[in-house]
């Protein structure tokens, strides 16, 4: 009867994370541009938006905005200037040229490049040169656009000195290899954990019970992560990797009491070790509140996203420790004594 | 006595507190890039390549962006494609300047008498095949470094340099010695006047008469030499003496920034500004004549009688060599291929040997000053009251508050206690490490106050089978946090992106070994003190 409760809550938790709203990548996975703004003016998302698509080339833009009692902010992703990412790949050729002794095609290309950023119209006879004279000209629109966007900003709502800038420029070639690398370390861990567990318990079940709640409460996680917009990012893959951690301590605790302990009643056992858990989890739910309520207010992003999706996998942990696992150790139990 | 003093876990426990506490007095917590702030790059090479081959990109790299490690930047190669790059550096304009030189050549400059003899650019390749490496000669290791001009650049070479040698005396054998001329080494010199004062003259004049061997410079070096070679706009200043305007105008045509001894007068400097120029006052890196630091001077380099065409009497049919040999000789074949590789890499940072695909970055302002370490301690001490407060309600024992708060507390110490001491920078990463192994320290201790004292107490097990049930729990829960943090470790060095994870399993781990080798047993025995306290007077009262 209980069961119905995990089911729909892996339903919902399924089409939430994978189907609607579905989970985004963070853009240091995708790779991307992010200008962060922080300032003691609160800022509007809709006239960022409306005022960089007004002055800017730009294919993509989209602005979320940070307001604290404590700290306002900006969070402006974006593409680059078209004729900056065409540029990059020009030189990036002119570049694998000259490596293979091609030297006119470097050339060629490293002038193309220079007449797309600046319309200026050089002629070089050594590649290296010319090569050097287009990276010159890519850094500097780089650099400029970069500086016209911060001061478009700055005028427009009229911020003062204490305003500061981050950015993170991320290559897409780069945020694939980080997201592989992040897909491999989650797959070892499960694995890895897997194999703990199996070698402490020396038996099937019980351990088959333990690690579906670990995947039931990173799958609850990730619905809240789709549902509240925080994308998977690095931060957000190690918090996932601690959910790992908690659940198994719940779990743990609860299947060497049911198994190891050869007296006593299993359902009795499960109930006494619920009050421990919930303590357990009681404790940590109420640490992470504190974390997510300070790190709200000061703009502590890193800290909130951490124990929001913490939170999320510890309720997900209420549900597939003491409903499913609960009723697959007992059903084992009663199974073992026939 | 009191018996806590005295049983070993207690003194486990309060050794390692002294030493962590020691630590961060005496050494001090290293303080990660979020909270000082700077820029981390990642550069991702056009193509995959052996791990020797990326550790000498990385020095390369570090030779241009950070000559003499003054700025302390750290570069890393993760596997064979990647290199990460930290520096403390934020300033837009010095950004654009390390990343124009990680991505372009360097500007590198051979000179003879005061001319320029080829460029970086000019090379065309060196050839790593024949002729280049140590060779045993005699008692002492040669080095050889082969490399090709192109053919302009051979041309020059060969009438700049016809007739540099001269004979000044004869072998026993009747063969004639040669005294030649010397070539300098510049790698990205500054486009900026000098101005040194005339303190720093002679005092750079007699550093470079003795010469450094660790920084290439011969015995007898001529400061006037290394300033006719560097072709560099440099005025020596006299104290008092006015600045020649027209030379001053003259040199603000090609630059007009300047770049001054730390010693040099605030006269000096006001003039300078009022000529137009923007003045840097720089230190050299310790130990280096500050004008062969600041002209980024790298190599003296004698011509050999074999390319000078002695033999060869008219200039117009000196023969043209378009592959030349730098060679050189040391007491032992480690430093000899350590000359050489040091040379190589100068001649080829005008290109990398393998180019740069992209460059990713990220800037990190430091507010996560000194408001956020107070606002995670704050943080800290609510969670830990709550914390405390559920297990009091929980198992109706005030008592047990102590050990609980203390055991945090000082698992908290020694984590931080243990970075410091390995010289582990403290950033966000650890912190959420520091939170998820307090976490499980947290269930550990509720599975061991319950297994001894809850209701849940079992009657029917001794106190040791009961110690050994929430051992098992405990260890097989540290050994699971182990299984998901080792992927991390073992995986960084080599996958790109996932470095910055590192600090977070790093320090996870470390806090469960803490928590199952240090504090816990301590943590079991004082709890154990309590039960026996709690069964007593639950005694007396019945």
């Amino acid at each position: 009867m209980y069961m119905i409760i995990p089911i729909l809550v892996l339903i919902f938790s399924l089409f939430f994370a994978f189907v609607y709203p579905g989970l985004k990548l963070g853009i240091e996975l995708t790779g991307g541009n992010v200008l962060i703004v922080r300032s003691s003016t609160e800022l509007d998302a809709i006239t960022i938006e409306n005022l960089l698509k007004s002055e800017f080339d730009l294919t993509q833009v989209s602005v979320s905005t940070i307001n604290s009692a404590n700290s306002m902010g900006a969070y402006i992703e974006y593409s680059k200037d078209p004729k900056l990412i065409q540029a990059e790949e020009l030189i990036n050729s002119a570049q694998i040229a000259i490596d293979e002794e091609r030297d006119n095609e470097a050339i060629g290309l490293s002038i193309q490049s220079i007449k797309l950023l600046s319309g200026k119209d050089e002629s070089f006879t050594n590649p290296k040169v010319a090569l050097a004279a287009a990276q010159d000209e890519l850094l500097s629109a780089n650099e400029n656009f970069l500086d016209k966007m911060k001061s478009a900003i700055v005028n427009k709502f009229n911020l003062g000195e204490d305003v500061e800038f981050q950015i993170r420029e991320i290559s897409p070639t780069f945020g694939e290899a980080s997201l592989v690398s992040g897909a491999y370390i989650a797959i070892l861990a499960l694995v890895l954990i897997t194999i703990v567990i199996f070698i402490s318990f020396r038996q099937i079940i019980p351990t088959v019970g333990i690690v579906q709640a670990m995947i039931f409460d990173v799958i609850v996680a990730l619905a809240a992560m789709a549902l509240l917009g925080i994308p998977i990012s690095l931060i957000t893959i190690s918090a996932l990797l601690m959910i790992l951690g908690y659940s198994v301590d719940s779990n743990i605790m609860l299947t060497s009491r049911v198994l190891k302990d050869k007296t006593g009643v299993a359902g009795e056992k499960a109930t006494r070790s619920l009050k421990t858990g919930l303590t357990m989890t009681g404790t940590t739910i109420s640490a992470l509140v504190v974390m997510i309520v300070i790190s709200h207010f000061y703009q502590i992003e890193v800290m909130l996203q951490i124990g929001i999706v913490l939170l999320f996998g510890l309720l997900g942990d209420l549900v597939s420790t003491w409903i499913t696992n609960v009723g697959l150790l007992i059903w084992f139990v009663e199974e073992r004594k026939k | 006595m009191n018996p806590l003093f005295k049983h070993w876990r207690f003194l486990l426990v309060g050794f390692f507190l002294a030493i962590s506490i020691g630590s961060l007095l005496f050494i001090g917590v290293t303080f990660g890039i979020d909270f000082k702030g700077g820029t981390l790059y990642q550069i991702e090479l056009q193509k995959e390549v052996t791990p020797t081959e990326i550790a000498r990109i990385a020095n390369i790299i570090q030779q241009r962006i950070d000559p003499g490690k003054l700025r302390g930047d750290i570069l890393s190669p993760v596997g064979g494609k990647y290199i990460m790059i930290q520096t403390a550096e934020t300033n837009p304009t010095e950004l654009e300047k390390i990343e124009s030189r990680i991505r372009q050549q360097g500007k590198f400059e051979a000179t003879l008498n005061g001319e320029l003899l080829f460029t970086g650019d000019e090379i065309k390749r060196i050839s790593r095949k024949d002729g280049y490496g140590v060779a045993k000669n005699g008692n002492v290791y040669g080095w050889n470094l082969p490399f090709v001009l192109n053919d302009e650049a051979a041309k020059r070479f060969a009438q700049m340099t016809f007739h540099e040698c001269t004979a000044i005396s004869f072998s026993p054998q009747g063969k004639p010695i040669y005294d030649c001329e010397r070539t300098m080494f510049f790698l990205d010199r500054p486009n900026a006047l000098i101005v040194l004062t005339e303190e720093q003259y002679d005092f750079d004049e007699q550093e470079l008469l003795l010469g450094n061997t660790f920084l290439n410079i011969p015995q007898g070096t001529s400061i006037d030499e290394v300033i006719e070679d560097s072709r560099n706009a440099i005025i020596i200043y006299e104290n008092g003496m006015d600045f020649n305007s027209i030379y001053l105008s003259e040199v603000l045509k090609s630059t007009d920034q300047a770049i001054v001894s730390p010693d040099l007068s605030e006269k000096a400097i006001n003039d300078l500004n009022a000529a137009g120029f923007v003045v840097t006052k720089t230190k050299s890196a310790e130990g280096s004549p500050w004008l062969w630091d600041i002209l980024n001077a790298k190599q003296i380099i004698r011509l050999s009688e074999g390319i000078t065409n002695e033999d060869v009497a008219d200039p117009s049919q000196a023969k043209i060599f378009t592959q030349l040999n730098i060679s050189g000789s040391r007491e032992s074949a480690e430093v000899a291929f350590q000359d050489l590789e040091e040379l190589a890499i100068l001649l080829e940072s005008g290109s990398l040997p393998t180019p740069v695909k992209s460059i990713s970055k990220e800037t990190i302002s430091p507010t996560l000053g000194t408001s956020f370490v107070s606002n995670i301690i704050m943080m800290g001490i609510i969670a830990l009251i709550l914390v405390a407060s559920i297990i009091i309600i929980r198992y109706k024992t005030p008592l047990l508050a102590v050990p609980i708060i203390i055991t945090l507390i000082s698992e908290t110490i020694m984590m931080l206690g243990i970075l410091a001491l390995l010289k582990q920078p403290l950033d966000l990463a650890a912190f959420a490490g520091i939170i998820a192994a307090i976490g499980t320290s947290v269930d550990s201790e509720i599975v061991i106050v319950d297994e001894m004292i809850g209701k849940a107490r079992k009657e029917h097990l001794s106190l040791l089978q009961k110690i050994k049930e929430g051992l098992f729990i405990i260890t097989t829960s540290a050994l699971t946090m182990l299984a998901v943090m080792m992927p991390i470790i073992l995986l960084s060095p080599n996958m790109p992106g996932i470095s910055n994870l590192y600090g977070f399993a790093f320090v996870a781990i470390l806090g469960s070994l803490i928590g199952v080798l240090i504090t816990r047993p301590a943590f079991t025995k004082v709890i154990e003190m309590i039960s026996d306290k709690v069964e007593k007077d639950k005694a007396k009262t019945v």
